[in-house]
């Protein structure tokens, strides 16, 4: 078990005072909160503060884990010191927060066991709905151009006998439907957290999200591809091969197409009831002018083209 | 895992819009239905049709409720600050996503 070390984690010296405390909380709370931040790691910062500020918050807690000693390096490996809680009295209220699965072990070992027996369900008689739980799961476009059967896994906190916490693990076959997209929920019924008694069990609710893709990009249920074309296949027309997620397709490139010009194939983006398009964005890519012949008929068009790209700017830098 | 868990396929229905009942939207966030209504009265979700169990709500209301409960559980924002957190945080995301179109991401 690693040491924390509480006061680094919200940038705080040992001697902060409990306002202080509170607002570094708020100010480390908004930056990591996960539904602001769009930092990588924000959710495991986000609880690594929660559980930081749960201890330094109750003057009980952070007397209690000062008691451990200002020796401590984070990481460090960790095992408390006999008895190094005696004569603190922790008076329930332990946990504000309801996941408990969010603290770490460090927490758990220090301050866990007295303050998760007070959650026990040792109700009798109750027959209450199990709680509807939430998930968040990443497939790839295909999946919803074709539809698919993915294997997703899934961790949620669970309450045993003993009152304690334990992260229960399992793994779902789903079927995605075709024409699903990115933000839309899919539901489970009775597949979220057991009742109590003869209650129902929950639902799940699966939020959907798309994996990067090497080459689209999503927009709703657009679909977007930059496709790289020649300046003699832009000025000139062509007819190039495209891939879709469905497949290839002949596309025709019009003559005199610019840079960043955009080609609609109508309803080929995600089959949604009602399907999106499917865009092809040009991106003219210059050849290099280092040969000899390169060169010189790129020389040739300085001679024989009047082209000037700054008319805009004025006849000063023309 | 036994090849009876990888047999077993589990199909469930697409949240389209207006799909979900008051009912459902306060059980899938686990909160009572005044405060569901309080978000209404805010303007944070809207539900479509008159009555109130006729009240439809969309797969983007139920994320949005559930946004609002972690801001106000975690940050201690009240229902306006919330209001203007999700629609400020909706046009940073639009507009990340139109940048991510443009290809400059």
């Amino acid at each position: 078990m690693q040491y924390k070390d509480y006061y680094k984690v919200m940038g705080l010296s040992r001697e902060a005072s409990q306002d202080e405390i509170k607002r570094a909380y708020r100010k480390l709370a908004r930056k990591y909160h996960p539904d602001v931040s769009k930092e990588k790691d924000a959710e495991a910062k986000f609880k690594e503060l929660g559980e930081a500020y749960e201890v330094l918050k109750d003057p009980e807690k952070r007397a209690a884990y000062n008691q451990l000693g200002a020796d401590w390096k984070a990481g460090q490996d960790f095992r408390p010191p006999p008895n190094w809680n005696e004569g603190f009295e922790f008076k329930g209220g332990g946990f504000t927060s309801d996941n408990a699965e969010a603290y770490s072990d460090f927490f758990e070992q220090l301050f866990g066991s007295a303050a998760f027996s007070s959650v026990g369900r040792g109700q009798h008689g109750v027959h209450a709905r199990g709680q509807d739980s939430h998930a968040k799961i990443h497939i790839d476009l295909e999946d919803s151009f074709h539809g698919a059967t993915r294997n997703i896994s899934l961790s949620a906190p669970e309450i045993n006998a003993q009152g304690q916490v334990q992260v229960k693990h399992r793994n779902l076959n789903i079927k995605i439907p075709k024409g699903i997209k990115a933000g839309q929920h899919i539901r489970l019924a009775g597949q979220g957290s057991s009742g109590t008694g003869s209650g129902q069990s929950g639902d799940l609710f699966l939020e959907i999200a798309f994996n990067n893709h090497p080459l689209y990009r999503v927009l709703e249920t657009d679909v977007y591809l930059d496709l790289p074309v020649t300046p003699w296949e832009a000025a000139l027309g062509a007819k190039i091969k495209v891939p879709t997620p469905e497949g290839s397709v002949d596309l025709k490139i019009p003559s005199n197409s610019r840079q960043g010009s955009k080609l609609r194939l109508t309803g080929r983006g995600i089959p949604a009831p009602a399907p999106g398009d499917f865009y092809v964005v040009l991106q003219i890519a210059l050849p290099q002018a280092n040969t000899e012949q390169a060169k010189a008929v790129y020389q040739k068009m300085h001679e024989e083209l009047d082209f000037n790209p700054r008319q805009a700017l004025g006849a000063y830098y023309q | 895992m036994n090849s009876h868990d990888l047999l077993l396929v589990h199909i469930g229905t697409v949240i389209e819009e207006d799909s979900l009942s008051l009912g459902q939207l306060c059980r899938a966030c686990s909160i009572h239905a005044d405060w569901i209504i309080s978000l209404i009265e805010e303007g944070i979700i809207e539900p479509q049709g008159e009555d109130i169990r006729l009240w439809r709500f969309s797969g983007a209301s139920l994320v949005r409720a559930r946004s609002a409960l972690r801001l106000q559980h975690d940050l201690e924002i009240n229902l306006a600050g919330i209001a203007l957190a999700l629609d400020l945080m909706e046009e940073i995301e639009s507009l990340r996503a139109q940048i991510k179109t443009l290809g400059h991401a």
